[in-house]
């Protein structure tokens, strides 16, 4: 018997569509149901409270995948983030 | 041949309150001082606020936040670094680049009154070592058995 099949996972062929298969919607990387979310208020690092939100009991930033941002805004949320640790509003370990 | 170009940029100083209580607007004149000192218009400078760090720093608990907007050539921008990093009453600064001035920069400062800053800025005491016990008392067989 020759492995010659490519079932399921990622990088199948099946329909020609690339690296996914062409079953991006099942097998997306945050799954079918991902929703893109806006900031409320502005990612800024002297608002510190909604950052707060972002932040683990631990300290650490939470994902794009339970934020729901985008990647641009993601990335202005983490950078908020360790500009507020820099200055001392917001501890590097432990909540706020 | 160096490029000239002017931008704005957003300065938050943490300021050590022992320097503040001996006087805030000197302090914050010395501090602007250092901006205006490498060709810096000053757009603005308030105190943004007077709060609890997330952590010590310097044995202190708390400090005074100074929000100052320049506008300075971006050449000058390291020697405004290299004086803050030198000057004894900035803590921590943060400078970043600014696309444009908000509108509450504009507003006055409220009054800021130095007295009426909390007095914790030493770190708490560490708990009191329990009394200890004279040896022998805890494991003498008087106290350890019951009489039944």
């Amino acid at each position: 018997m020759s492995m010659t099949s490519n079932g399921g996972g990622y990088g199948g062929s099946r329909d020609g569509g690339g690296r996914d298969g062409g079953r991006r919607g099942k097998f997306s990387r945050f799954g079918a149901r991902r929703r893109l979310v806006l900031p409320e208020e502005p990612l800024d690092y002297k608002n510190v409270p909604y950052l707060a939100k972002f932040v683990s009991a631990n300290g650490r930033i939470q994902s794009r995948k339970r934020t729901g941002f985008s990647g641009q805004n993601q990335r202005a949320l983490a950078e908020a983030i360790k500009r507020a640790r820099l200055i001392g509003l917001m501890p590097f370990v432990g909540r706020v | 041949m160096k490029l000239q170009r002017t931008r704005t940029y957003e300065c938050m100083c943490l300021l050590d309150n022992r320097e503040v209580r001996k006087g805030w607007q000197p302090l914050k004149d010395a501090v602007t001082g250092l901006f205006t000192k490498h060709g810096a218009k000053i757009l603005s400078s308030r105190r943004w606020d007077e709060r609890r760090l997330a952590y010590a720093m310097r044995g202190q608990h708390r400090g005074t936040f100074l929000l100052v907007y320049f506008a300075v050539d971006t050449q000058g921008v390291a020697a405004i670094r290299r004086d803050l990093q030198f000057n004894e009453a900035v803590m921590r600064f943060l400078l970043v680049d600014c696309a444009e001035v908000p509108q509450t920069a504009y507003e006055p400062e409220a009054a800021f009154d130095v007295n009426a800053i909390p007095a914790d800025d030493a770190p708490p005491p560490p708990p009191p070592a329990p009394p200890e016990e004279p040896m022998g008392v805890a494991s003498s067989p008087e106290t350890s058995t019951t009489e039944g």
